[in-house]
């Protein structure tokens, strides 16, 4: 039957080109105008063990990588072991595996009974035959899985072309050789005895992009002056992005010893004029935090990207978890006021990153961008017009306070003001010295230990969140208005909340959904339209001790509402499923009867 | 062109020190000043950046920049400071304990990117601030707070940590000395490249009053015929630790961490104006 959204799983070795495979794969629907959403993964080792994605291609709009696998590609079943508790296969799936494995049949965990067919196909030998190498076996894949399930096949000669033009015109030939063997040998050893054929119109080229390159971009957009970080897992791909585009804009890049020497260098740039920002994950975030404390009291503009991994401490780093909310909230001694903004898709991340720069430097406050794993390295189709409508990007808006020469006569850098923001100089502007400190201090700058002083200046620094929540409000909802049942979810968990909510909306339950951008603060207004309807909410998060449903309840008086709770705090290592997200729904709507 | 002649006194704010007296942050701070006045930087182009510790307090008696940040991170704050504006003169101050204990992880790696700041370290071999507990510079057998029964732990030798980890500039200066030391300060910040000062300081109130006798007692300014660029000659120099030798141990200029951001910009840029960041969008094209 012909369907125009399709879910295919590949894992193999290291060596496979399992990744370059997918993406060659998604790249091709994304050049036909199809969306697509690719998720890779791999073992603890991160460098050269096994590696698997999941390849989702869809004629119309997609939130998620798929529940559910139409097509298992297997070049490697030893590999596949170490995936086989992260995929679900739809019933009637189809194998693709390679004929030379020599791994025993009977040992593959999988209910054959649910399998409609199983192609084997040497692709080893066939590249070596054709295309002369090894290497070139992955492609022998894509032309034989490109054959058996009618996928764009002429775009995927294109995205090969593209991904091998740079290489001598041999590579190219023996890949292109390499594709229609794949095809061919389909062809000539097998008639098709399944029943999945994709078929689609074409449509506008999409762009392809990864929510750690969105990140990196948005930064650059915003006009940054200066990052400096130190390599971890899953964040590095922002600032190896930066590291190459950063010094043809005249910006600075840095690669640092450790995330203290990150952080404090940024806020040293950033007390010298210029827009910084750094980007970390796990162990990394846990060392920043004094210093994102020392941004909030010298009141100087940062921006901090943690795409969260599973933790606590080494955790798993290639997985992804949302449990480092409280940390970006109230993490850093003291009274510390920032700004926590989460990003929920690859799109998103391009978004919240120039909010977060405009933030940062009009309310000269620290901004947390809380990302995670499951954004920061998928890959997605995305929307370009998205990208150049953007409403913040003004670097005219996107400018500090400085004082006037009036000012400058009597200069106090913490002057108290009603918004909480001050003017404020930087080296090199005449007549505007000052002293900047982690020590509190008085409006001239000069160390305090006065207690009213502390008092005014926490005032201060707070009314810069009481500011930021009247001027935005950046949040998501899905569903009709007047629901019972509600969702409220934060970050990558929105695209499973989106779908489940589409979904239970489809088939006649009342359901919606809340997703807020800005964590902190507290956007108070939409919540208190959202909640009006509401009867029983499920408050999903991937954080097993339920964070983000405690801070909530520091906030929403569900009580005062009559709502009732359901939590539904997973684990990290995998992303919430469409379904466990549309299950747990339909046990409340049934409870609530929500449903028509 | 600069016309205003600037004095010491141009670059002294109205804050008053806290130290105690006879303390030898004072002769260090009026060291910098006159340093800072040889030079005719003007003092909104001087950001001085501090960690935590009596010495660190030094920032807010400055008329210039001034950033008292967090406890040993001196080095990472005035690095973002400088990189901010290539054209600052970014001088980072703190004590024994900010540089060499928490500190001590982020001098490698401002000495090997050779990062164009000074660091002076204001050494008195005491927590001062904390109230006399032992730090990594205090001496063998020293009683403290934390060292009742005598320091056992071995002091890191600062001049030969410095040398060894490729600083281009290694000077000793000693706060019962201000003219000479204001020499030995307008020549580290003269110099183009990471240099480090250790400034003797004494603690009268934590160390006594003979900290002070015993450094005048030991030290003695280098022979002029000592060549700082002679590395072994330097670590001779650093490894007597009886005779404090005070001057330019250690001398040798190699490109800094400002050619370097202008070379990487320069060859990122090609000879063109880089196009409007969305146009790089083309990059994500499938």
């Amino acid at each position: 039957m012909a369907q125009n959204d399709i879910v295919i799983g590949i894992a193999g070795s290291g060596g496979d080109g399992v990744v370059s495979a997918g993406e060659i794969l998604i790249n091709a629907a994304a050049s036909d105008g199809l969306f697509t959403f690719m998720l890779k993964s791999f073992g603890p080792q991160i460098r050269g063990g096994e590696s698997s994605v999941r390849a989702r291609i869809s004629q119309n709009p997609i939130a998620t990588q798929g529940d559910r696998i139409d097509v298992l590609v297997v070049l490697s079943w030893k590999d596949y072991m170490r995936f086989r508790t992260e995929m679900d296969f739809r019933d009637n799936f189809v194998i693709v595996s390679d004929a030379d494995d020599k791994f025993p049949e009977e040992d593959i965990p999988i209910d054959m009974s649910r399998v409609k067919a199983w192609y084997k196909i040497p692709f080893g030998e066939v590249a070596k035959n054709t295309a002369g190498s090894l290497l070139a076996k992955n492609i022998v894949m894509l032309g034989a899985v490109a054959k058996l399930f009618s996928l764009p096949s002429e775009a995927l000669e294109q995205s090969i072309k593209k991904k091998f033009s740079k290489k001598k015109a041999e590579v190219l030939e023996s890949n292109l050789t390499a594709l229609h063997a794949g095809s061919d040998y389909i062809k000539d050893n097998f008639t098709k005895d399944d029943d999945i054929s994709f078929s689609y119109e074409k449509g506008e080229p999409r762009l392809v992009m990864e929510g750690n390159e969105a990140i990196a971009f948005g930064a650059l957009y915003s006009g940054i002056d200066y990052f400096a970080g130190y390599p971890i897992t899953p964040s590095s791909e922002i600032m190896q992005w930066l590291a190459a585009e950063m010094p043809k804009y005249g910006g600075v890049f840095m690669q640092m010893e450790d995330e203290l020497a990150s952080i404090n260098a940024i806020v040293g740039a950033s007390f010298g004029g210029a827009k910084a920002m750094t980007a970390t994950s796990g162990p990394g975030i846990s060392l920043m935090n004094e210093s994102i404390g020392l941004a909030s009291m010298a009141e100087l503009p940062i921006v901090v990207v943690n795409v969260q991994r599973v933790g606590p401490s080494t955790g798993i780093p290639t997985k992804t978890e949302q449990a480092d909310l409280m940390q970006a909230i109230w993490g850093s001694h003291g009274d510390s006021p920032k700004v926590v903004i989460a990003p929920s898709d690859v799109e998103d991340c391009f978004d919240t990153t120039v909010l977060s720069f405009y933030i940062a430097e009009k309310y000269q406050i620290p901004v947390i961008i809380l990302s995670d794993g499951f954004i920061g390295q998928r890959k997605e189709s995305i929307n370009p017009e998205r990208f150049r409508s953007m409403k913040y990007g003004f670097k005219k808006v996107n400018k500090r306070l400085t004082p006037t020469a009036a000012q400058l006569k009597d200069f106090r850098r913490f002057k108290y003001t009603e918004n909480g923001v001050s003017p404020v100089t930087w080296p090199g502007m005449e007549g505007g010295e000052y002293q900047a400190a982690g020590i509190e201090h008085d409006e001239l700058g000069w160390p305090t230990s006065d207690v009213d002083i502390h008092e005014k200046m926490n005032v201060k620094r707070f009314a810069k969140h009481d500011r930021i929540k009247e001027e935005f409000e950046f949040v998501r909802t899905y569903g009709p208005d007047d629901a019972t049942v509600g969702i409220i979810a934060w970050g990558s968990s929105k695209g499973a909340v989106k779908e489940a909510v589409q979904k239970a909306n489809a088939e006649g339950h009342k359901v919606a959904a809340i997703i807020p951008q800005i964590i902190m603060p507290f956007l108070t207004k939409p919540f208190e339209k959202f909640l009006k309807t509401k009867k029983h909410i499920m408050v999903a998060e991937v954080a097993y001790a339920g964070p983000f449903r405690r801070y909530l309840r520091g906030f929403i008086r569900f009580g005062d509402y009559g709502i009732k709770i359901t939590p539904y705090s997973v684990s990290g290592g995998a992303p919430f499923s469409v379904e466990q997200i549309y299950d747990k729904l339909m046990e409340i709507c049934k409870e609530e009867g929500c449903s028509k | 062109m600069e016309t205003k002649q600037f004095t010491a006194k141009d670059y002294k704010s109205d804050l008053k020190p806290i130290w105690c007296p006879g303390c030898g942050d004072f002769g260090v701070l009026n060291s910098i000043y006159q340093a800072l006045a040889t030079l005719q930087v003007p003092p909104h182009k001087v950001a001085v950046v501090s960690g935590i510790g009596c010495s660190s307090r030094l920032p807010g008696y400055m008329n210039t920049y001034g950033f008292n940040s967090v406890h040993g991170r001196v080095l990472p704050v005035a690095t973002g400071a400088k990189m901010a504006n290539l054209d600052t003169t970014v001088i980072g101050v703190g004590g024994d304990g900010d540089g060499f204990s928490i500190g001590s992880g982020h001098i490698p790696h401002a000495a090997r990117k050779n990062i164009d700041i000074t660091y002076i370290v204001m050494n008195n071999s005491i927590y001062g601030l904390t109230k006399g507990q032992a730090s990594p510079t205090s001496p063998l057998g020293l009683k403290t707070k934390t060292t009742m029964y005598g320091n056992v732990e071995a002091p890191i030798n600062p001049v030969r940590m410095m040398i060894s980890y490729n600083t281009s500039f290694v000077a000793r200066a000693f706060s019962g000395y201000p003219k000479e030391s204001a020499e030995i300060v307008a020549r580290a910040i003269a110099h183009k490249g990471f240099s480090f000062v250790e400034f003797l300081s004494p603690c009268p109130t934590f160390m006594g009053r003979e900290q002070f006798t015993m450094i005048r007692e030991q030290a003695s300014f280098i022979d002029d015929s000592h060549d700082p660029s002679d590395e072994v000659a330097a670590f001779d120099i650093a490894n007597s630790e009886d005779q404090l030798k005070l001057g330019i141990i250690y001398h040798k200029n190699r490109p800094t961490y400002t050619d370097f951001v202008r070379q990487i910009q320069k060859e990122a840029k090609h000879g063109q104006v880089a196009p409007p960041v969305i146009e790089l969008l083309k990059m994500f094209e499938p």
